[in-house]
């Protein structure tokens, strides 16, 4: 079991607010990410969970267990830094069950703990390895197994991937999911990429400024941002304005028909990823536009196109574009994404 | 480091720390040395007989009580620099930079004057010619060193280590044990090995506030200095640096260990 439930969380530093007002909740067995740039208090949302930092105001409910109170040692979680944070004085062996021989295990059970954990985190042999000894990756996935091994209600991760190269990053990504999926243990884990948060976890919450702005899936986040801050820090670079008359929503583009009306009348913004823009070279399409520049990504072109007096942000497959050319472009009605203006 | 260049270095500071001693040597085993004679003209085992025989009680006393007076300064320095040091080293506060330069004053202003000054003090609060006076005015020379080592241990300490452990069921008591004492370690042996040299070679404020009650092993080899028995001094000088010789050897194995420095 592990079903993690944060109430009106306020943390404070001093007289300075970190977060505000911040509800999630974590079903047992789930993978949450919490989503954000630097600085946006992450961190000390799982510290809070941990029992590290008091929380203002709010209340931490762990497995239906009021756990505010409860001193960090005995609540059933454990925190998996951005540092390994091995300690230096104990072999690979020691460091995994450092946690269990503070819960008092017997030395031969803990032994036997951590051969499986050893062998499930693919460190067998390292058992008596120095902390100095071992790679940027192998210290990180120790570090995971001195964790895993606790069998906790609820594992917290800080950003453990950050400090990895791209290769390894990936391997550790592949790795924590496999064990999650096999071990169960409820995760809540914090990241500021976004595609780490996308591909690992099953719902996704975004904390901008120490305010929650969304929860949801990887799926809902990306494509059904709520507002344009949302869907900005999800890469969407083409806003445009536009306002509900009669179940239409017209805009510079033209009108198009969507399936949820709201606020008729109203000026609305719009949205479209770069991605659901459909671009060709021939005439198929209504909308004439004028390459401004080009960027080969690899797997597609970014095309910046100059369509009724305003810019388009365009990924396209395979195909020649260049400066100067002039393109069709079409926006699908069902892949629009409407919402109320930011408000400044 | 070259492995010539490594042996030059190494030889050069045998020939600078060895040769005095190795004067001190011929001068403790010899019973008469005079101008222009490159080695005594006489060799003899006097001072030696005097040490462990005449004067013997009297020394073996003298290094008990500069052992004593050496210990517990090094080990209140500790226990009051330990947690300044944290204090200092880990947390922002109003009033550090003053704190430093307190710190440095008992360092700075010559011994004779802190001496003199409290004495006038120890007097009133009947502290003079006791042990916990003289241990009390060694601290004042000793304890800034150990704050200031165990602040600068601290200033690279990196405290998630103990969150870590506390995350992974270790309480209080635990974490101070298995986790702050192991990390800092080096520093604790360095502050206390500093302290106790210091109150170890601590001539003039002994004698002041001691009052010729305390007689440390400076206090007698002053005497015997004085007295112009050079062999008896020179067997004395080497009585008194074996100890500390000893301490600092011991110790080295702990403070070669860079991988427990809590620096990561």
């Amino acid at each position: 079991m592990g079903e993690l439930l944060l109430k009106n969380i306020s943390i404070r530093y001093g007289r300075q607010s970190v977060i505000d007002d911040f509800d999630l909740r974590v079903a047992d067995g789930e993978m949450v990410s919490i989503l954000g740039p630097s600085g946006a208090g992450k961190t000390t949302i799982l510290k809070a969970v941990a029992g590290l930092i008091e929380p203002a105001a709010g209340e931490i409910w762990l497995d239906g267990r009021l756990i505010n109170a409860i001193p960090p040692e005995k609540r059933n979680t454990v925190m998996v830094f951005q540092k390994p944070l091995l300690f230096p004085f104990l072999n690979v062996s020691q460091n995994v069950g450092f946690g269990l021989r503070m819960h008092g295990l017997a030395a031969s059970e803990v032994n036997g703990k951590v051969q499986n954990i050893l062998e499930l985190t693919q460190l067998s042999g390292l058992e008596h390895r120095k902390v100095h000894e071992l790679s940027g990756g192998q210290q990180q996935r120790v570090s995971l197994a001195r964790a895993l091994v606790l069998k906790p209600a609820l594992l917290l991760l800080d950003e453990p991937l950050s400090n990895l190269d791209a290769n390894l990053r990936h391997q550790m990504r592949e790795l924590i999911c496999k064990i999650q999926e096999k071990t169960g243990i409820t995760t809540l884990f914090v990241t500021h990429d976004q595609t780490e948060a996308l591909v690992m976890s099953h719902r996704v919450t975004l904390l901008l400024d120490g305010r929650l702005r969304q929860v949801g899936t990887p799926q809902e986040l990306y494509y059904e941002p709520i507002d344009k801050v949302v869907a900005r820090f999800f890469g969407g670079v083409n806003f445009f304005d536009g306002r509900f008359r009669n179940g239409c929503f017209r805009t510079v583009f033209g009108d198009f028909t969507l399936p949820k009306v709201a606020g008729n009348g109203h000026p609305m913004t719009a949205t479209i990823r770069p991605e659901d823009i459909l671009i060709s070279t021939v005439n198929e399409f209504d909308l004439e536009g004028r390459v401004e520049r080009t960027h080969f990504e690899g797997m597609a072109t970014r095309v910046w196109v100059s369509c009724r007096g305003r810019r388009l942000e365009v990924l396209a497959g395979r195909g020649e574009y260049y400066p100067g050319q002039a393109i069709r472009l079409r926006l699908p009605s069902d892949r629009l994404r409407v919402f109320p203006p930011e408000e400044n | 480091m070259k492995m010539p260049t490594r042996y030059i270095l190494t030889g050069m500071v045998i020939f600078v720390v060895g040769l005095p001693f190795c004067q001190l040597l011929i001068w403790s085993f010899s019973d008469r040395w005079f101008y222009p004679g490159l080695l005594p003209q006489a060799w003899g085992l006097r001072a030696w007989q005097y040490i462990f025989g005449t004067a013997g009680n009297q020394i073996i006393f003298a290094v008990f009580q500069s052992v004593a007076v050496g210990a517990a300064t090094a080990g209140i320095a500790l226990v009051v620099g330990f947690p300044a040091g944290r204090a200092l080293g880990l947390y922002a506060f109003r009033g550090k930079d003053l704190i430093s330069v307190l710190l440095t004053l008992p360092v700075i202003v010559p011994p004779l004057c802190v001496a003199m000054g409290l004495h006038l003090w120890f007097i009133r609060l009947g502290l003079t010619e006791t042990f916990i006076g003289v241990v009390l005015v060694h601290l004042t020379f000793c304890l800034p060193y150990a704050v200031f080592v165990m602040w600068g241990v601290f200033s690279n300490y990196n405290p998630d280590f103990e969150d870590q452990a506390r995350s992974l069921g270790a309480d209080t008591a635990r974490v101070i044990l298995r986790i702050m004492l192991p990390m800092t370690l080096p520093g604790i042996v360095v502050a206390s090995l500093f302290s106790f040299l210091l109150s170890w070679s601590q001539y003039l404020a002994t004698l002041i506030i001691g009052g010729g009650k305390i007689t440390t092993l400076p206090v007698i080899l002053f005497a015997l200095m004085a007295s112009g028995d050079r062999p008896v001094a020179a067997a004395v000088s080497i009585v008194f640096v074996v100890p500390a010789f000893l301490a600092l050897l011991l110790s080295a194995r702990y403070l070669g260990r860079k991988s427990m420095a809590g620096v990561w």
